[in-house]
């Protein structure tokens, strides 16, 4: 979610708590070093503001598993999520009184500020990436989609390979029974470089696009590639090759895609479970605290 | 047998060609060049139908007609006369909470729709119509059927059962083409069409229905049958008004004029009628009318027309009416058009629009939230899809665009599909589900929804038979809900649905513009 104006009166609001919750914390704080902030009523006011804010946060899971539901429009729920999931962290460190605890509380500030820090970041890549791959993937397609688009690109590029290559096998048979041929003929050993990129480099590339090192995924070396690639063969192959040009970008971008779709998705796969055991383990403690 | 040339023939095979000098036996053939038959000796067969067997079945596609020289056919609609309804929603406090929307089929006695068409009967690609409350009719020796599906290459608008033993000729484009310049085939086509289909077309027009049998019996002889090919001009905007016309077969696209462009006004297909405005105004033809395929068409003279309106008070009250209301949203049309920046939304299709959901690609981190709303809207089949044009930093997502050149409506073998003066697709009762509607939507907006219904089983007749049928449905913007699922159910601020023009003037610099949602 982009982090702009439509934000302010959820940032007034979470500064206007935060900024309460600190002064309360300043002024009612007891002094004495030895008495655990948490037991206190102000601790426990923070303790239960803060947990609710995380049960809220979570909620956003829930909601977004029933989008039938009418319960308020789900970009009120993330705003929610964002803001109130980030004063959880200022509000359990003025519950805990900036102990770290051990145990049960210490594994909880850890769960916790994992939890948020992985939020901020999240939130960061889902402010930024979109743009990015607005810009720099134009060619976008589904995200599930993609291993389709991919075979159909190494269909097609086969295809084009095979088009021209049959094409110099029959200008090199009618080179062969005598004739002249036509002036787009291409002799066999004039298509050769193109064969030998085809198959050394441009097919492994279509069939592990993900490879590291390869030197058609960088689009300056792909260039430099193909520009010298048509130096060396005759002009009747260089539709061919601009073809062949555009499926090596197309499949570029869908790499990018990937990859930022990665970025932008990859980071729940930490924050949800975290999250979720970071619930799981608070309502263990608040019951613990409460009862004992 | 109402052939008695067919004695002089003999009977081939199902299937084999039927040859040349047996066609010209029959005198629907007569005028046909015998070298033209030889020359296309395969284009012409027989066909051998048992009692109870389908010839054709609805929504299937194909690229010949039928003609009978021998027995009896049922056609009929085997497709639930019924639209597609999506329920649930606001009513009760359960159903306020929640988007869920169930589809199911509903007639129109049980739900009457805004703009629905009052029509009585459905056009079908045959010699007549059928009743909308009993969709089922009887052809026999002589007649044709499957014209459109032969000319136009459009799905069968019916299915058709032999009632009794059935010998008919089944015949490709080319046979079809010149039979119907053959002077005895035109002449007994028209004839069937007078005696049959006439009185039902003009039945159909609900301001025709106060007309008397006397009259339409004086109109059956006086009309005048014309035929158009793809692209003709019926006529243009600016000539003299000088006649009535109703459509009997294929599609008119009615269009006018405006500076820089051409707006589609309408797409009118068998049982709809043009001509009024300028007959009654007294002036000249307000619209072009062209022929988008092959064209057949009824022609009133103004001679007759306005004998009609003088002698029917009630038509010409109906007529005039319903010229205001044709007038009225057409110029209302043509001032939004006028008041359009066009360069960079015509480049995009954009102009189109009505209204559009736009995915604001910054914003949007492509969690596919909006289309999963959708699905679950609609029992599980999402009526968009998150890929289309982009404009700018926008992706016009794949959903209903309700064009102002509807080409969904082009070639709907049942003329189901319409749209109502808002501009918005609706689809009538008797869509067939072949899908062809959604097969022309250049945007890929319209999808087919199954339902299982009750059908006639054609292997044992009498009785009834689980089945499924498909109904072409549309983005309906669930008006059921204050809002639709997809924009409601976007965590991210990036869905919207929008008035295009106003959304993007602010995009094309031509004012600013404030964001107006739908």
């Amino acid at each position: 979610m982009r982090i702009d104006n439509t934000h302010k009166n959820w940032a007034i609001a979470s500064l206007l708590i935060f900024g309460l919750s600190m002064l309360l914390y300043g002024i009612y704080r007891v002094p004495p070093s030895g008495v655990p902030m948490g037991g206190t009523a102000l601790g426990l006011v923070f303790g239960s503001l803060g947990f609710a804010f995380m049960i809220f946060a979570a909620l956003l899971g829930a909601r977004k598993k029933v989008p039938v539901w009418r319960v308020g429009r789900a970009q009120t729920w993330m705003r929610g999520h964002l803001w109130l999931g980030l004063l959880c962290l200022p509000l359990i460190v003025f519950h805990s009184g900036f102990r770290y605890g051990h145990g049960l509380s210490a594994v909880l500030m850890t769960l916790l500020i994992v939890v948020v820090a992985s939020g901020v970041f999240g939130a960061a890549l889902q402010h930024y990436m979109p743009r990015v791959m607005t810009r720099e993937v134009t060619m976008e397609t589904i995200y599930e989609e993609i291993e389709h688009v991919r075979a159909q690109l190494r269909e097609e590029a086969e295809e084009l390979f095979t088009q021209a290559t049959a094409e110099t096998a029959k200008a090199a048979a009618a080179a062969g029974a005598g004739s002249t041929g036509t002036s787009v003929a291409v002799r066999e050993d004039e298509a050769a470089p193109m064969r030998n990129f085809f198959e050394q480099e441009l097919r492994p590339f279509l069939d592990n696009p993900g490879a590291r090192g390869h030197a058609l995924a960088d689009q300056a070396q792909s260039r430099s590639a193909f520009v010298q690639l048509r130096t060396l063969v005759p002009p009747a192959l260089h539709t061919t090759l601009d073809d062949l040009e555009s499926i090596c970008e197309e499949e570029r971008q869908l790499t990018m895609q990937s990859r930022l779709h990665l970025w932008l998705h990859g980071w729940l796969l930490l924050h949800i479970p975290l999250s979720l055991a970071l619930i799981l383990l608070g309502a263990v403690h608040a019951v613990m605290a409460l009862r004992f | 047998m109402i052939f008695e040339e067919l004695n002089k023939i003999e009977r081939q095979p199902n299937g084999a060609p039927v040859a040349a000098e047996d066609l010209l036996q029959l005198p629907v053939f007569k005028d046909v060049s015998p070298q033209f038959l030889k020359k296309n000796a395969n284009a012409t067969v027989w066909r051998h139908f048992k009692r109870g067997e389908i010839v054709c079945r609805e929504g299937e596609f194909g690229s010949t007609a039928f003609y009978i020289l021998e027995g009896t056919a049922s056609v009929q609609l085997a497709s639930p006369i019924a639209h597609v309804k999506a329920q649930g929603g606001p009513g009760g406090f359960f159903g306020r909470l929640t988007s869920k929307l169930t589809s199911r089929l509903a007639a129109r006695q049980e739900d009457r729709r805004e703009e629905e068409a009052d029509r009585r009967s459905i056009p079908i690609d045959a010699p007549v119509d059928l009743a909308y409350d009993h969709p089922v009719a009887e052809l026999g020796p002589g007649e044709l059927f499957g014209e459109m599906t032969c000319m136009n290459y459009y799905p069968r608008s019916a299915t058709v059962r032999a009632e009794t033993d059935c010998t008919m000729l089944e015949m490709l484009r080319n046979v079809l083409d010149v039979l119907q310049k053959s002077k005895p085939f035109r002449a007994q086509l028209d004839q069937t069409y007078r005696r049959r289909a006439l009185d039902s077309h003009l039945r159909n027009v609900s301001i025709f229905r106060g007309l008397t049998q006397d009259f339409i019996d004086h109109l059956r002889e006086r009309v005048e049958l014309l035929r158009f090919t793809p692209g003709q001009v019926i006529c243009k905007q600016g000539e003299p008004a000088d006649s009535f016309y109703l459509v009997r077969l294929g599609f008119v696209k009615i269009s006018e004029a405006y500076p820089g462009g051409e707006l589609v006004l309408a797409y009118l297909s068998r049982g709809d009628y043009f001509g009024e405005i300028g007959l009654l105004g007294g002036g000249g033809r307000t619209a072009t009318c062209t022929a988008l395929d092959h064209v057949e068409l009824v022609r009133i003279s103004a001679e007759d027309f306005l004998a009609m309106v003088e002698k029917f008070p009630g038509v010409r009250l109906g007529l005039e009416n319903a010229a205001r209301e044709r007038q009225a949203a057409n110029q209302e049309r043509l001032r939004m058009v006028r008041s359009v920046p066009l360069e960079r939304f015509l480049s995009q299709g954009l102009m189109e629009a009505q209204s559009l959901l736009v995915l604001d690609l910054d914003k949007c981190t492509r969690c596919d939230a909006c289309v999963t709303a959708c699905a679950d809207s609609h029992d599980g089949v999402t009526r968009l899809v998150r890929e289309g044009l982009r404009f700018e930093n926008f992706l016009v997502a794949t959903s209903c665009r309700q064009c102002r050149d509807p080409l969904c409506m082009v070639g709907c073998p049942v003329g189901a599909i319409r749209r109502r003066n808002s501009l918005e697709v609706i689809i009538e009762d008797w869509c067939v589900g072949c899908g062809l509607c959604a097969k022309n939507c250049p945007y890929g907006n319209i999808n087919l929804h199954s339902f299982t219904a009750q059908a006639e089983d054609h292997e044992n007749p009498g009785h009834k038979k689980a089945v499924v049928q498909k109904k072409a449905t549309t983005c309906d913007l669930c008006t059921e809900q204050a809002e639709p699922s997809c924009v409601y159910a976007c965590p991210h601020d990036a869905a919207h649905r929008v008035e295009p023009r106003e959304f993007f003037s602010e995009t094309l610099g031509q004012r600013a513009g404030t964001l107006k949602k739908r």
